[in-house]
């Protein structure tokens, strides 16, 4: 899948949000504090749930001696907005544009109905 | 590597040497990093500045590694990290930045930065947070397209434009 598939993807589960918004307070957490941040899923869900998050590089992942910790990267998230913005942007613009002068040449006729 | 660290990552399709340029070669620095260059070119082991396009200092410390990709072995660039470009910044003290480039595929090269020792640099950790998402982005669309991420509008005016 392309990453940002992944992203959206990864992002669509509201545990993963979750597991992200605890690494945004606090991050580079081992799995054992995340598992406990999390008593109502099993260590299992959790480590399941952090594998989305890494295949889609939302989390990464690195060894401090024998402690394997995982960090928040908010690199794809940007990308997966850029892209939006400059890819959308200006068409988005533009249909907002069409729209309104379209409910403005809609309503005058009206306008001009209700003034004879 | 200690609590106190961001961690980022990035996928770029372009060859690790591709990226070891782009890291360490002014050349390339000044079209994406907010047009800083090397003052003198990178050493290992030798101090290091860089300057913005009007001169003035933007960063130094120390080049502590410097370890090309090569097959099979990931690049190394391992810089002490000491801000210049605003003054509060400049008395906290120097924090790390590392860089680890590594083939993840043909033509495909991941970018890890770990920029740590931020423990008594909490200005530094705030200032650079999201400025390094910005610069891997610029990194990589530069590589990729030949051309740096265009400046971002701020807000306001990118609402202004939508509702005008």
């Amino acid at each position: 899948m392309e990453q940002g598939g992944q992203v959206f993807r990864a992002l669509a589960d509201p545990t993963r949000r979750a597991v992200l918004d605890s690494l945004f307070s606090r991050d580079g957490q081992t799995l054992n504090e995340l598992c406990d941040q999390f008593p109502e899923m099993t260590r299992f869900g959790v480590m399941k749930h952090l594998s989305v998050l890494t295949e889609a590089n939302l989390v990464i992942t690195a060894r401090q001696g024998r402690t394997k910790r995982h960090y928040l990267n908010p690199v794809p998230i940007e990308q997966v907005a850029n892209r939006w913005i400059s890819k959308y942007a200006a068409r988005f613009t533009s249909a907002l544009v069409a729209l309104d002068d379209q409910v403005l040449a809609d309503q005058q006729p009206e306008e001009r109905g209700r003034a004879k | 590597m200690r609590l106190a660290a961001h961690v980022y990552q990035i996928y770029i399709a372009a060859t690790p040497e591709q990226v070891w340029a782009a890291i360490t070669e002014s050349e390339w620095t000044r079209r994406y990093f907010h047009t800083t260059s090397f003052v003198e070119p990178p050493q290992q082991g030798k101090p290091y500045l860089t300057v913005g396009v009007d001169g003035r200092p933007a960063v130094d410390g120390i080049i502590e590694e410097m370890q090309r990709p090569a097959a099979g072995l990931p690049g190394r660039f391992v810089q002490t990290w000491h801000t210049r470009y605003d003054p509060e910044l400049e008395g906290e003290p120097p924090s790390r930045v590392e860089w680890t480039i590594e083939s993840a595929g043909e033509g495909l090269t991941r970018v890890r930065l770990v920029h740590g020792n931020l423990e008594q640099s909490p200005l530094t950790w705030q200032n650079v947070k999201d400025g390094w998402v910005w610069i891997l982005n610029s990194m990589k669309t530069l590589l990729e397209t030949g051309h740096p991420l265009p400046r971002v509008r701020d807000d306001e005016s990118v609402a202004e434009s939508v509702s005008s």
